[in-house]
């Protein structure tokens, strides 16, 4: 058998089930009322998703294309910026968060520098008076801001 | 009988609504026209917002589907200018629009489907003021055990017609299924798949599983098409603006057909635009393709499947409103976003939410109407959205996610969670998975197991009773039925045709 990427997804999502089913067993229930309890739904949802898998693992579709290296890596940068807006958008606060990741985001997709830095700015001044005054939306202001303001 | 559409005009009528109705009806264009946003990611970005300005359920709605109605136009552009369809919905669009464009008609190629789209989904809005309160009638006879049996039905037709791999359909739909399953079990109190984090107790938010699915996966997805479909704001050019009434009564026959064909398809629970305007196309080919013009630019070919795309986007409302089950992956968003005011659509909320639904119904009729004023004389503005650079779209998307879900929360629980899921719904994306069945697995998985449980505890555990009622037998047999013809028919096809030669 040739590698797919289906078959590794089946075997892997077989994985996923038996993980399922074990849990929902062991499952502890104090009392209950009904005939089926929560124990039921997530074990028939395992089993079928097991069959289902099966099948995909004896006839996987066509391998798809996947990132070569380079996009891999943008790909990786990119959940990296994601992942530093999250951690930086209470601590840095709407504004000052927002400029850095839009900037950096706009360079990845191909902005050159200049138009990256006026996106940013445009993007998180104009949208932090956007979001609060206009709509009500009340957006970190950075904890970093506070000892100042 | 027709009490509920007077009332709902009379809530779709006051300023705000009306208002809304224009704002989404402009939003949803734009949101359609946008390179990789579309309907779900549109409504995804703007319910949190919708719900935190404090607007009442009916307001929301009216928005939310104006804005869905909007992008089903708005996804026409770049299928016709580009050959790029905007989503699923719009992928027939290209066909014959695409080479319309390149023979200087684009112009009049945006203003047939305006017009087609027009007339199909007002078919489509007749059909639900007439059909939807009977369905609503026969629904409120409905158990616990037809409801089990119509989400059966619902998932059988939607792994049969939705996508082109029936067993990657099913998998997303049960994974959908599974991740609504994490939380507190109502039946029992139960803690089941929390893992010790006090954040998943509620379950997996609803806000946070589809922005990060939909917006948070398209972002990475965009990533990778920034190549090879960026076209240095180049568009062919529009040509003459208007479509002549002659062009637009030459495709009569196909925009009516096509429009009754989308409806119909809108309607079957878990179906929705691309189906429709897959089927009708074929349809029209069949009927009227004396010369082999389609897929050279015939305007029929244009006409048929625009029509049929609205019609079905209106369709799926039926189900949604009358019993519940969303007919496509739009309104199961949708679905979810009433039920953040907590109303569950169903046949009872004719009788007592009549203005959620009489409203909901008289704004389709308003913003349908606003929707071909806008698109008629503005094609060309709004082609312009076309030319948006991905260094402007993606920055924007990743801020109204972000903000959307932090408004909601404000914790950074719900972020990270929302990332994750991006993650994993970019992957079920690059293994050749549509979304559509995992977010109405999402959305139903808990419902379906509600009513079976219940079902179950009223006959004592004799499963019997979910195949009792002549309603949900029917539902049974149809939904095998779906599952094993398209599987039966071609063997039993190929069996008669040596016998016949």
């Amino acid at each position: 058998m040739k590698i797919a990427a289906d078959r590794v997804l089946g075997i892997a999502l077989i994985g996923l089930a038996a993980f399922i089913a074990v849990q929902a067993v062991q499952l502890e229930i104090p009392f209950s009322y009904e005939p089926v309890g929560p124990k039921a739904f997530p074990v028939g949802l395992s089993i079928l998703l097991t069959i289902l898998s099966l099948v995909m693992i004896f006839r996987p579709g066509p391998n798809g294309q996947w990132p070569h290296k380079a996009l891999a890596l943008k790909l990786l940068l990119v959940l990296v910026l994601l992942l530093a807006y999250a951690v930086l958008f209470t601590q840095l606060g709407f504004i000052v968060s927002s400029l850095l990741v839009v900037t950096a985001l706009a360079r990845l997709f191909d902005a050159t520098w200049g138009k990256a830095l006026i996106t940013g700015i445009i993007m998180s001044v104009i949208g932090y008076f956007l979001f609060t005054t206009a709509l009500g939306i009340s957006l970190p202001s950075g904890y970093w801001f506070d000892t100042f303001i | 009988m027709f009490d509920f559409l007077i009332d709902g005009f009379g809530v779709a009528l006051t300023p705000l609504n009306l208002g809304l109705a224009f704002l989404g009806a402009l939003l949803g264009t734009l949101f359609g026209a946008l390179p990789g946003i579309g309907p779900i990611n549109g409504i995804a970005i703007l319910m949190p917002l919708a719900y935190t300005l404090g607007l009442p359920a009916e307001s929301s709605l009216i928005l939310l589907a104006a804005v869905y109605t909007g992008a089903e136009y708005g996804g026409r552009m770049s299928s016709i200018l580009l050959n790029v369809p905007g989503d699923a919905g719009a992928v027939m669009t290209t066909l014959d629009g695409y080479p319309l464009a390149q023979k200087g008609l684009a112009g009049p190629a945006l203003g047939l489907s305006a017009v087609s789209s027009f007339v199909g989904a007002t078919i489509a809005i007749i059909g639900l003021t007439l059909f939807a309160p009977l369905l609503a009638k026969v629904a409120v006879m409905f158990g616990p055990a037809e409801f089990f049996a119509l989400m059966i039905f619902a998932f059988s037709s939607m792994s049969v017609m939705m996508g082109k791999d029936p067993i990657k359909t099913a998998i997303g739909a049960v994974l959908g299924v599974l991740i609504g399953t994490v939380g507190i079990d109502s039946g029992s109190g139960v803690l089941r798949y929390t893992f010790g984090m006090p954040e998943l107790y509620d379950g997996i938010d609803f806000v946070v599983m589809i922005i990060g699915l939909f917006a948070i996966s398209e972002i990475l997805l965009m990533l990778e098409n920034s190549h090879s479909t960026d076209n240095d704001g180049e568009l062919p050019p529009l040509g003459r603006v208007f479509v002549s009434l002659k062009e637009v009564l030459a495709c009569k026959g196909a925009i009516i057909r096509s429009g009754l064909i989308g409806f119909i398809i809108g309607v079957l629970p878990g179906t929705g635009a691309s189906v429709a305007g897959a089927v009708s196309y074929t349809t029209e080919k069949r009927l009227s393709d004396k010369d082999n013009t389609f897929g050279t630019g015939d305007m029929r070919g244009l006409a048929a499947p625009e029509s049929a795309n609205n019609a079905a986007a209106v369709g799926s409302f039926v189900p949604m409103l009358t019993l519940g089950i969303p007919g496509s992956g739009t309104t199961a968003v949708l679905l979810g976003a009433l039920m953040l005011y907590n109303i569950t659509p169903g046949p009872m909320m004719f009788t007592e939410r009549p203005e959620v639904a009489g409203g909901l119904i008289a704004s389709l009729y308003i913003g349908n109407i606003v929707l071909l004023m806008l698109n008629l004389p503005l094609a060309g503005v709004f082609a312009k959205v076309l030319t948006i650079p991905r260094w402007v779209l993606v920055p924007a998307i990743a801020i109204l996610a972000f903000v959307g879900v932090y408004q909601l929360h404000s914790d950074l629980f719900a972020i990270y969670l929302m990332l994750v899921i991006g993650v994993f719904g970019y992957l079920l994306r690059k293994l050749g998975f549509s979304l559509a069945p995992v977010i109405l697995g999402y959305v139903l998985g808990g419902l379906m197991e509600q009513n079976l449980r219940r079902a179950l505890s009223i006959s004592g555990g004799d499963v019997g009773i979910l195949w009792q009622s002549g309603i949900s037998l029917g539902l049974w047999v149809a939904a095998v039925l779906l599952l094993v013809l398209p599987w039966l028919v071609p063997k039993l096809l190929a069996a008669r045709k040596p016998s016949a030669g």
